[in-house]
């Protein structure tokens, strides 16, 4: 489908005319994103990283100016697809003929306010840039286990949220303060003591009355499904040390970095997962750790090793862990350090584990450190295959966590022996704790290889079975329960969520202008197909 | 009319949970603010969800409103429980009052809307959790409902996000349907849940809304919660009160901040004499030798190395005390620390405010710890009435609850004119940008008069899709019949 | 077909953006966090390293047919390679490689290079310069203060712009090199032009043509060591050359010789300057002059669907640039104040200037520049040294554009007044 060059005019005269475009080559980037191919496959489709193509891609630079586009989707019927920074398929338009938001020109740090704890960002601040910000005030932001070079706004108001700092971070959804959003039909919404028509501010999201963060984006968030959000207030934490500045040493890749004062890695090796939960509880008991969470044996050396080369050296010559938990102690005083040290090692002892950095056997490097602080663990999951998606996701207790690996486990081994997926013996998880040990969520990373179409596919029928897993087994709800055919799926088991949620997309986009390929299309629709 | 309903009502309910005497329906008909009074109806006692569900039917099938409450109503202030239309009746849900399951390892307790504080904070203890309390709350007060209400807790380092400790619920909506927010929605019943190992603690959700922030708050206009679970803490071992004492209050501000930071303090918030004579049950003139303003902060330790804490915490406070330029004490005056520990770990038998002087109207609402001096500042002028002053920081550091308490005795006052002083402070600090995220009563139309038409056209479209004949507490908040 | 030795990896760009920022461990501000200009000016994804890889893989699965649209989109960047050192952090694509094939493809195709790019490519073959410059006129640089040694073993190649456009570099590099007594030759009119503008645009058969007459000639007259003061010249000459012929003389940069000669005691540095000065890693001294590593190996699949390259496949990440040396002698100058900006080394954003675009979209280029003056200034320096003539030009153009008063100076410029007498 090609736009209407009198709309594509219109849209120019709003944006200006070199930020409206439907450029073909242009255009085909946008088709494009990591993890697509087995969406494809799910569709019945080539196992091809190519979804479809927008009609437009938008790069608007103020909140008006998004007003305006949306306003226009409005009147000429027209969808949309928001993305802030765009890493995944749910920055992908779902259909023929959607005009893609490019918010990268919107990338304003707006306030940061350290007497009362937030900022204010705009979509395209990525969490490195706002860290190195807010590093110069003491403070830090929580950031998404994709890494820092994505957007804080868009992991706060759109998308799910865990990251590797969740224990002291919490999870992006529940940082939200004020929110400035332009809803499908054009009005500017803004949440909390933002919605004051004078003196308004950031400080707070929800009220006067009920919360409309409750429709905002629940656990997974929208995408985009429901408006664009412009601006968001989010809240802040200590930075765990006293620095200033990331001092790096040398050059790629021998990177170091010197330790900064009271930091210490700690990885802890534990038996089974009955003695991880134990772990995972007794160890966030006093609220002492920077990060926790547990990773595989192997995932363990990926976040440990800058190249393949260090990642087979590690995976050789290191000591075996089993069903390793990451424990990161930080502090800002000496006597901080020493009191969260004495009570980690005390718990240790307690749980009759061990810690294999206090025994000299692994020792991570020092780089780590540094990334451990700007929330860069995560890319290092593409160091060996170059793929990897999530299945599972749910968010609850660290019995959850536990039972939902176990179970998981001679699925996964299933597929690896078929040599569908990537071998990490069953045991890839993901899990971490959150706001000391109050939450935990599991997420099962398994690699697979994109460019062999036995391989996307036998990820896909993996996924399928996860999904069904969880549903039979009562282990939550599934990050990837979203778009119409899941939550009809998963909906009338859960309370006939889908019922409401359809409900709100009809009464705030009722002409259907937000692209809810990743969210939930609206009533009339669903009228028509039945 | 009247009768066909009682009649259906006693069907669901039993004749013994049905009530419509005239001194019952006056007694409903108001309560402790200054909305004017409107008789209910009837009052129901359900006793369990399903009742709870076939009232709210029989509601909607006759267009009858329905004001649900869970304390008892000599203890109500705010005027958000009382009839705003003639159509009314009072759904009273302190006959759900059990405590369904008390849950240590993951630290969260689920209730039934008739528990309250007095029973569930002894009973949380003996069972090794904490309570996110509000300051020194009345013993019939409802967990749920102060949970529902936003109301502040005194720990601001434990409220992550500013919905804690509310988690999931169990909620029938407006429309009668049964709904479970957050994680309970599914898959599986809450048994089914928890034999996976699940606790229903993530609040999020399921999937792409989260409900329980839109019937938070919501004053009952959304629908009717007939449990939750509450996010606790595990229960300390030691701790340690300090205190300061300045003739200003901002003077603490920096401190506050720097202990809000690094999360070391547990309660940590300001009161000025005034309040803590009313939290103390004592007379202002026994505090004389106290300085006006009162800053006050306890540290807490668990397990082995609980004092270590505690004292590791001091010492770093000692090595920068300096820069605050405050002085900490470990008493305060010669009050005896056990009954600053009885305020902010206890539970009062009548409101602490209402004992004070007999009477009082608390105005309270959010904003920053800086405006609260302006703020200040100006309603002291704007009242000859003895002025309580309490500032609690909330959701980790982003914001305060400030609260101004007019005291006076009802029987020397004129209910008129603290309606007009109340009604003038109120309206002057929402002018200068008071956040009143919790608008009672006669501070509804004013607050949303504030709001910008789009934020009231979205809670509009959310109130068709969850009470689409607006039965729930009908004309609260910005649901006025048009 | 092209690509086909990206094959594995064009497949698996993982649109983390990565590529378009300096390494995150190394942002320090929000101001100075990017690293690839293009994707700074144009904005669309398409525009940035990844961008591009994303149009490779479609061109591979014909999606897309190279067009003049996709020509002014691949064009519009200056090859700083900036993007595949962040790419390469931690993974293994290779976007600064995908983007010559590009060019090279458009260029097979007839579509590229743009006009302004093609005439000075045909410049270059004519006159062997890009200027359409006489060649005889290359050595009018030379004044009579300065001496040649005409059968030395050493030779200064001067590259054209030093020779036509920057003179006061190659007079400052000439002069250096007298006060220390190292004897050079110059090529004189027999220096071509390096390739290098052809080769960043895809004319790599024309630039082959061009550096076969240079190492032929550099070759015959039996010369040891050749001495730049032009980075472009110096890393087509130390990095781009060997992938295409080997050749068997030593190859310098001035910042490497001054920084020798200075620590052997032959210039004889004076307190004469008070200045406080920072610098500009040219991509071409820096990241761009690392070699391409050679391997000979094989993908070993170790278990199912993971496949390691064995040996270990060693990666163009920048490693190895011409870092130290310029840093070394600013450091040494007597009364210099050294100041780093925020991004150096490896990770150093562009100038602007190269990979065709100062010549074809001169806005885009001067857009870079203000950009690397900006951060420049933001170190409270008052000096900007930099170690390439084709920077000089476009952050010179800058600093007069945006009424900036920082003074530019080449490195041999700043070092030739430390070692002038005072009046001179
Ligand atoms: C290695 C790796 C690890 C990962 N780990 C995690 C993890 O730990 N936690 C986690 O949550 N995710 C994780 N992910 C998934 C990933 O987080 C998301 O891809 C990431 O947050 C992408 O986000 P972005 O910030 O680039 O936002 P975008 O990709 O720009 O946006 C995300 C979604 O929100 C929508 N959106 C963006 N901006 C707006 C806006 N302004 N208004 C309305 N809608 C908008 C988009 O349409 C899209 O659907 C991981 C991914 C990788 C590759």
């Amino acid at each position: 489908m090609k736009i209407d060059k009198k709309i594509l005019n219109e849209i120019q005269d709003i944006v200006g005319k070199e930020n409206a475009t439907d450029n073909e080559v242009i255009l085909e980037s946008y088709t494009y994103n990591w993890c697509v191919e087995f969406i494809n496959v799910m569709e019945g489709k080539d196992p091809i990283p190519f979804w479809h193509k927008p009609i437009a891609v938008v790069l608007p630079s103020t909140t008006e100016e998004v007003q305006k586009f949306v306003k226009l989707c409005n009147k000429y019927h027209l969808k949309f697809k928001a993305q802030s920074t765009g890493l995944g398929p749910w920055n992908q338009p779902s259909e023929d003929d959607v005009i893609v938001v490019d918010l990268r020109r919107m990338n304003k740090i707006v306030k940061i306010d350290p007497k009362n704890m937030y900022c204010v960002v705009e979509p395209y601040v990525t969490g490195a840039q706002l860290q190195a910000e807010l590093l110069k005030y003491g403070l830090n932001c929580h950031m998404p286990g994709a890494g820092p070079q994505v957007s804080p706004l868009a992991s706060s108001t759109s998308m799910c949220g865990p990251g590797f700092t969740s224990s002291s971070t919490g999870f992006s959804g529940r940082n939200v303060l004020g929110t400035e959003w332009v809803l499908p039909t054009g009005e500017i919404l803004r949440l909390g003591s933002l919605s004051l028509k004078e003196n308004s501010d950031w400080f707070h999201g929800d009220g006067p009355g009920p919360s409309l963060r409750g429709i905002m984006r629940g656990f997974i968030g929208t995408k985009s499904g429901l408006g664009i959000f412009t601006r968001v207030a989010i809240k802040l934490f200590p930075f765990p040390c006293n620095i200033k500045q990331l001092e790096i040493k040398n050059i790629i890749p021998n990177y170091d970095f010197d330790i900064p004062n009271y930091m210490q890695f700690h990885l802890i090796s534990c038996k089974n997962y009955e003695t991880l939960e134990l772990a995972f509880d007794r160890i966030e008991k006093e609220g002492i750790t920077f990060m926790c969470f547990h990773t595989s044996t192997y995932g363990l050396h990926t976040i440990f090793s800058n190249t393949q080369e260090e990642l087979m050296n590690r995976a050789v010559a290191s000591p075996r862990i089993k069903n390793p938990l990451v424990v990161l102690i930080t502090a800002n005083t000496k006597r901080e350090f020493e009191y969260k040290e004495k009570v980690l090692k005390t718990a240790i002892e307690e749980l009759k584990v061990k810690d294999v950095v206090a025994t000299g056997k692994y020792i991570p490097p020092n780089i780590a450190y540094a990334e451990a602080l700007r929330s860069a663990l995560g890319m290092h999951g593409f160091l060996a295959t170059g793929a990897f998606q999530s299945t599972h996701g749910s968010m609850d207790t660290s019995r959850l966590c536990r039972v939902l690996m176990e179970r998981n486990l001679p699925l996964k081994k299933e597929y690896i022996d078929k040599g569908l997926i990537g071998n990490d013996e069953g045991k890839g998880n993901w899990s971490t704790s959150y706001e000391h040990g109050h939450f935990y969520h599991i997420e099962t990373p398994t690699m697979y290889d994109q460019t062999k179409v036995e391989s996307v596919e036998g990820f896909v029928e993996y996924l399928d079975r996860c999904n069904k897993l969880d549903l039979v087994e009562h282990l939550g709800i599934p990050f990837f329960i979203e778009g119409d055919k899941m939550h009809d799926w998963y909906g009338p088991q859960c309370s006939n969520y889908h019922i409401w949620l359809r409900k709100i997309k009809t009464k705030f986009d009722p002409n259907f202008v937000a692209d809810s390929g990743f969210y939930i299309s609206p009533e009339k629709e669903e009228n028509k197909t039945t | 009319m009247n009768n066909q309903i009682k009649k259906k009502l006693i069907e669901i309910c039993g004749i013994e949970n049905v009530n419509d005497g005239q001194e019952v329906l006056e007694k409903y008909s108001k309560d402790q603010s200054l909305v004017d009074p409107i008789k209910p109806l009837l009052v129901v006692f359900p006793e369990n969800t399903d009742q709870v569900q076939d009232i709210i039917k029989l509601a909607n099938q006759n267009n009858i409103s329905i004001i649900p409450i869970s304390s008892p109503n000599k203890y109500r202030f705010h005027g958000d429980t009382v009839p705003k239309s003639d159509n009314t009746i009072i759904m009273n849900l302190s006959k759900m009052n059990k405590i369904l399951r008390i849950d240590k390892k993951n630290r969260v307790i689920m209730v039934e809307p008739g528990v309250t504080f007095g029973e569930l904070i002894d009973v949380a203890g003996k069972n090794g959790l904490r309570l996110l309390n509000p300051l020194f709350p009345r013993k019939s007060k409802s967990v749920l409902s102060s949970a529902l209400e936003r109301e502040p807790p005194i720990v601001p380092r434990f409220q992550w996000d500013s919905s804690d400790p509310l988690l999931c619920t169990e909620v029938i909506f407006g429309t009668g349907d049964y709904f479970r927010t957050g994680i309970a929605a599914g898959p599986g019943t809450i048994e089914e849940q928890i034999e996976s190992g699940q606790a229903q603690k993530n609040p999020m959700g399921p999937t792409q809304f989260s409900p329980y922030r839109l019937i938070q708050g919501a004053q009952g206009c959304f629908g009717v919660v007939t449990w939750a679970t509450i996010k606790c803490e595990y229960l300390y071992d030691t701790e340690k009160l300090m205190f300061s004492q300045s003739d200003n209050f901002e003077d603490f501000f920096d401190f506050m901040r720097y202990l809000i930071k690094y999360r070391t303090a547990d309660e940590v918030f300001i009161v000025n004499k005034v309040n803590l004579a009313a939290l103390l049950g004592t007379d202002i003139s026994n505090l004389s030798n106290l300085k006006d303003w009162i800053l006050i902060t306890n540290f807490t330790g668990m397990g082995q190395f609980g004092e270590d804490r505690i004292s590791y915490i001091l010492a770093d406070i000692n090595d920068v005390i300096n820069d605050y330029n405050i002085k900490l004490t470990e008493t305060l005056g010669n009050i005896d620390n056990s009954k600053i520990f009885e305020i902010i770990h206890e539970t009062c038998e009548e409101s602490w405010r209402l004992k004070y002087k007999g009477g009082f109207q608390d105005i309270f609402y959010l904003t920053t710890l800086d405006n609260t001096v302006l703020h200040y500042n100006l309603v002291s002028k704007m009242t000859d009435l003895e002025l309580g002053v309490y500032i609690q920081p909330i959701n980790q550091g982003c914001g305060v609850h400030c609260e101004f308490d007019l005291y006076y005795n009802p029987a020397d006052t004129n209910e008129g004119s603290i309606k007009k002083s109340f009604l003038e402070i109120s309206k002057k600090l929402m002018d200068i940008g008071a956040f009143f995220n919790r608008p009672y009563g006669l501070w509804a139309d004013e607050m949303y008069a504030r709001v910008s038409n789009e934020t009231i056209s979205a809670l509009r479209r959310v109130k068709e899709i969850f009470d689409p004949n607006n039965i729930m507490n009908r004309g609260a908040l910005c649901f006025k019949e048009e | 077909m092209p690509f086909e030795d990206y094959e594995d990896t064009i497949k698996k760009c993982l649109r983390c953006s990565l590529c378009k920022w300096i390494p995150q461990i190394q942002i320090k501000s929000q101001k100075y966090a990017s690293i690839c200009p293009s994707i700074d000016y144009y904005n669309y994804h398409t525009y940035s390293g990844g961008g591009k890889i994303i149009l490779a893989l479609s061109i591979y699965l014909n999606r897309l047919e190279p067009s003049e649209d996709l020509a002014d989109i691949v064009y519009k960047c200056s090859t700083c390679g900036g993007c595949a050192i962040s790419c390469k952090y931690l993974n293994k694509l290779e976007p600064l490689e995908i983007i010559y094939e590009l060019r090279e493809l458009l260029v097979e195709k007839g579509i590229g290079p743009m006009p302004k790019q093609k005439l000075y490519a045909e410049y270059a073959m004519e006159k062997h310069n890009p200027y359409n410059e006489p060649p005889e006129q290359r050595m009018d640089w030379v004044s009579e203060d300065i001496k040649i040694s005409k059968n030395a073993k050493i030779a200064y190649f001067v590259g054209c712009t030093s020779s036509y456009r920057r003179k006061e570099i190659a007079k400052a590099t000439a002069k250096i090199l007298n006060k220390a007594g190292v004897e050079f030759q110059l090529l004189g009119s027999d220096e071509w032009c390096c390739g290098s503008p052809l080769l960043r645009t895809g004319m790599k058969k024309e630039a082959l043509e061009l550096m076969n007459h240079n190492l032929d000639l550099i070759e015959s007259l039996g010369i040891e060591e050749v001495v730049f003061s032009c980075a472009g010249c110096y890393s087509t000459f130390k990095a781009h050359y060997p992938r295409y012929r080997k050749y068997n003389f030593k190859v310098t940069h001035t910042s490497e010789l001054f920084n020798r000669l200075i620590d052997e005691g032959k210039l004889k540095l004076k307190e004469n300057l008070k200045i406080k000065v920072t610098y500009h890693d040219p991509c071409h001294l820096g990241r761009d002059s690392e070699p391409y590593p050679e391997w000979n190996g094989k993908m070993v699949e170790v278990m199912p669907l993971i496949s390691i390259p064995v040996p270990p496949k060693p990666l163009r990440r920048g490693t190895n640039g011409t870092y130290e040396p310029p840093r070394n002698v600013l450091k040494k100058i007597p009364g210099i104040d050294f100041v780093e900006m925020e991004r150096i080394k490896e990770y150093s954003y562009c100038c602007g200037a190269g990979g065709g675009v100062k010549a074809q979209y001169p806005d885009f280029a001067l857009f870079a520049a203000k950009n690397r003056i900006d951060e420049a200034e933001s170190t409270g320096a008052e000096s900007l040294i930099s170690a390439c003539p084709f920077c000089a030009t476009n952050l010179k153009d800058a600093i007069d554009d945006s009424g900036s008063k920082l003074k530019f100076y080449d490195l041999s410029e700043l070092l030739l007044k430390s070692l002038e007498d005072k009046e001179e």
